[in-house]
This record gives C-alpha cells, structure tokens and sequence, in this order.
C-alpha cells in the first residue's frame, strides 16, 4: 500500500471504528427502529389495509424504510462524528495530516455511509424472513441506494462542519430531515392525498428517492425513473462540489 | 535557504472578526536548534504555530519546513512536522495504542513499523499499562504523556510543542524537558513555546520574543536580555510586557 492508499483507509477506518464501538446504540437502536416501523405499520396496521396499486401493505411499505434506515443513519453519524471531533479538537490531528480536503472529506462521508449499508442490509435480511419481498429492478435499485446513501452522507459532513452545537444537528435532523422522510410517501402513496398536499409531496425531494427505491424492489412508482435518478445524481455531485470545497476553504475546521 | 528547518516570511493572520494576531512575522530555524518562542497571552504564538501545522490559514506570507511549501502544496512539509498541542485534544473514541497507530497512519506509515513505534513510544512515555484503556480515563499528565509520544509518532523532523508543560507537576515537567532534550541532541528541530523563562532560557539555543503579531527581538538568551538592556530573560520579558517593576532584581531582602 502507498501512504497515501494507508492515510486514506486509516481516516475511513477511525470512522468506522467509532460507530462499531458504540454499535448498540449506533447499529442496534436504528434495526430495531426500523423493525418496530415493519411490525406497527406492516403486520399490524397492514392486515387492515387493503393493497396498494396491487401491493401488499407491508411489502409497498418496506423499502421506504430500508431508504429511511440508509438514509438517516448515513445522516446522523457523519454530522455526529464531525461535530463530537470539532468540540474535542481531536480533528486537528488529521487536519494537520498530510491528508487532502478530498480524503478527508471522502473518509468522513464513508464513515456514515458504511453505518447506513449495514443498517439498510441487516433491515432487508430481517425484512426478508418475514415476507417475501421482492427485487424487481435490481439495476435501479443499487444505484438509487447508493446515491441516496451518499447524498444523505454528504448531508450529514456538511450539517456537520456548518454546526456549532448539538441542537444545529438535532434541529437539522428532527424538524428537517425526518419531516421530510415521514411526508415523502414511506407509509403511504402520495396519489391517495388531497390536494393540495397530493401537488405539495411532488416538490420533497425524498419523495423521488422514495419512489426510486421502491421501484427498483416491486417494481412500482409514482414518478419518472430516468428523471428521478438523473435529479439524484446532480443533487449528490452539487452537494459533493459544496463540501470539497467547504474541505478545501477550511470552512468552520480550520481557523 | 531550503536547509532551513522553518522558514517564515513576512506571514500574515487577520481572523474573520478583524483581530490581526500575525503581522508580518519572519522566522528562521536552522536544522538539528531548540527555538523557543516566547511572549504574553494572545500575542501570536499559537496563530504562528496553527499557520505552520496547517490548523490556521495565513492571511499573506510564505512558510516553509526543510524547503517544503506549507501552505498550497503542503503534503511534504506536514510529513516533517509533529505538533503537540496547548489544549489536550485526543480522541475519546479511542484507546491510548489506538491514538498512536491511527496517528500514524494518517501520515502514511505501514502497519508493522506502526504496531512497532507504538510499542516503543508507550514504554518510553510509561504509558505500557494504559495502552488498551480509553484515553478519556488517562489523568492529565498522561494525556500530555500521550500527546508528546503522539506528535513524535510519525518521527517528524521538525517538532513543535506548544506550552507542553502547561499545568503538569513538577516530576513530569522534569521528564518531559528530558526527553526532548534527548530527542534534540538525537536531531530533531524543536520549536517550544512556554511560559517557564528560566527553562527556555536553560534548554533553547536561541529564542524569539513576539508581541502583538510581531517578533520584537530574536537571539541567544544573552542577546534578546541585551536587546532589552538587561541581563536577564525574565527581566527582559518583563520589559516587554511593561512590568519592569516585578523584577526580582527590585525585590527588597528582608533581613
């Protein structure tokens, strides 16, 4: 391995670490999250509901949360992480690493993207043993994952760099994001709204993501795939160019 | 010009807020000195020490470490420098031995000479016992222990400790001021700043007095005490913070 091949993989290896040290409350809260999201809302609420344009309540319902896992998880560890180390001052050690703005910022944002892979992995297994869920796409379904992981990984590096306080991330996370997942359609089709709110689910973003995952599982969505993974692409490379050069201006990091 | 070990020209540093903490400061360190860099709260030296480590990005102004650029193309001279900090800023996430590995490798070094300096370092700063624990339990003159060995680490040739004795005991103080005498005599450059005159004045072969941004006197100790008609450190310390009347030489014996 060249030192720049070590450097790189022992940033992104600090910030696995510090997940996997922490994994009941980093991997294990989130699973069990999501598995009482599949039990209340799928097996529960889900015998009462009829199909959803053909399909089985618990099964429309699932890959929103394997997203909403990914997503979320992606979001929250790398705001965390940035956050906990700007307050410690532990980040001037690999800020003043020969490390470049672009390793640095490719490390901290697969850290978060890791936690939300395995997060999402080990909800589709478990999903898995309960129903039969289906993959219908599978070549939109991995690629909508991973740009809806890095997207929500870039989120959580730049909420990360911006904050200053735990309620920055907090107030990101609770009265943003998760507004934003819960009314983009994870538990419902957003052709069963009334207007206004049926128009208004079309301007969140996470309603495409939503619809892209979904589809790349049961083969079903509300808007157009090519356009949605298009948007999604040129939102995490806008996202990605915001942050390089937020690493590259030492933003916030450095004084 | 490129032997030095530090070269700093005319370097600039106006913050954000208007503050101008560095206003044209020159320095040079030859290869293999103990260079002390002394002056009152506030007058510069950290903002010095941050531009150099790449911590602080300077306003105008080149440095450079053994010829290398440490501004724009700063890879290799971040690779000569360790730097121990004023504040303690370890990583709670990690293990005393997980400190030093993951330093190191952020610098590149391959696992085997890793595992191995880590073994080394840990015996030399007595910290063998503690390798496994998280060094958020270490007392406080551990933590400075572990920094020391965690800036020496990646076995940098320039080394710059900032007030490392701040607040430690006196046993510990010793022993610090040991070893890098030892570690100077063994070649490597050192750039301390601290508050202790009479052991700046025992241990650097030439000393540097900043004031408001601006280095007002350079020299052996005998040289900067003579740029202040005095004849001692201290004394010249004193005049440059304007407390002439605090000299001991002033101080009546009581019989």
């Amino acid at each position: 391995m060249s030192a720049a091949q070590i450097r790189f993989a022992t940033l992104w290896r600090r910030e696995v670490n510090r997940f996997m040290k922490i994994k009941k409350q980093t991997i294990g809260a989130p699973l069990l999250e999501t598995f009482l999201y599949i039990s209340v809302f799928g097996a529960a609420l889900g015998s009462r509901i009829d199909k959803l344009h053909g399909i089985d309540y618990v099964v429309f319902v699932i890959p929103g949360l394997i997203m909403m896992a990914w997503s979320i998880n992606a979001f929250t560890n790398n705001s965390s992480s940035i956050l906990q180390q700007k307050f410690q001052g532990a980040i001037q050690d690999q800020l003043s690493s020969p490390a470049s703005p672009l390793e640095l910022l490719l490390a901290f944002s697969l850290g978060g993207f890791m936690r939300g892979l395995i997060v999402a992995l080990l909800t589709f297994t478990a999903a898995s043993f309960l129903v039969d869920l289906p993959v219908d796409h599978v070549l939109v379904l991995i690629p909508s994952l991973f740009l809806v992981g890095f997207f929500f990984s870039q989120l959580g590096v730049l909420i990360g760099v911006r904050a200053e306080q735990f309620d920055d991330v907090a107030f990101a996370q609770t009265f943003v994001l998760q507004p934003l997942i819960f009314l983009g359609g994870v538990f419902y089709s957003a052709s069963l709204l009334p207007e206004p709110f049926q128009t208004l689910t079309h301007f969140n973003p996470i309603f495409y993501m939503i619809n892209l995952v979904r589809y790349g599982f049961v083969g079903f969505s509300e808007v157009s795939i090519a356009l949605s993974l298009l948007a999604l692409t040129a939102a995490t490379a806008a996202l990605f160019a915001v942050n390089l050069r937020l690493f590259g201006d030492g933003y916030k990091l450095r004084a | 010009m490129s032997d030095l070990a530090l070269h700093i020209t005319e370097l600039a540093k106006r913050y954000p807020t208007g503050v101008e903490a560095l206003r044209g400061v020159s320095l040079q360190v030859e290869p293999g000195e103990l260079f002390g860099l002394l002056g009152p709260n506030g007058a510069g030296k950290s903002t010095l020490i941050h531009c150099t480590t790449g911590l602080a990005q300077p306003t105008a102004g080149s440095i450079r470490v053994f010829g290398h650029d440490a501004i724009d193309h700063y890879a290799d001279a971040r690779q000569a420098v360790g730097l121990a900090p004023q504040e303690p800023n370890l990583d709670w996430f990690l293990t005393v031995a997980e400190t030093l590995d993951y330093h190191a490798g952020y610098f590149g070094m391959p696992k085997r000479e890793r595992r191995e300096r880590t073994d080394e370092l840990l015996e030399t700063f007595s910290l063998t016992e503690k390798r496994d624990e998280r060094t958020r339990t270490l007392s406080g003159g551990m933590k400075r222990r572990l920094i020391l060995a965690r800036a020496m680490m990646h076995r940098p040739r320039l080394l710059i400790l900032d007030e490392p004795t701040a607040g430690v005991d006196v046993e510990l103080r010793l022993e610090l001021w040991h070893y890098v005498q030892k570690i100077n005599q063994e070649g490597t450059t050192i750039l301390l700043t601290t508050h202790y005159l009479e052991e700046a004045e025992q241990l650097c072969d030439r000393i540097a007095f900043i004031a408001e941004g601006r280095i007002v006197a350079e020299g052996t100790s005998a040289e900067v005490a003579a740029r202040f008609d005095v004849s001692s450190l201290e004394d010249a310390y004193l005049a440059l913070v304007g407390r002439k009347e605090l000299s001991r030489s002033h101080v009546e014996v009581v019989p």
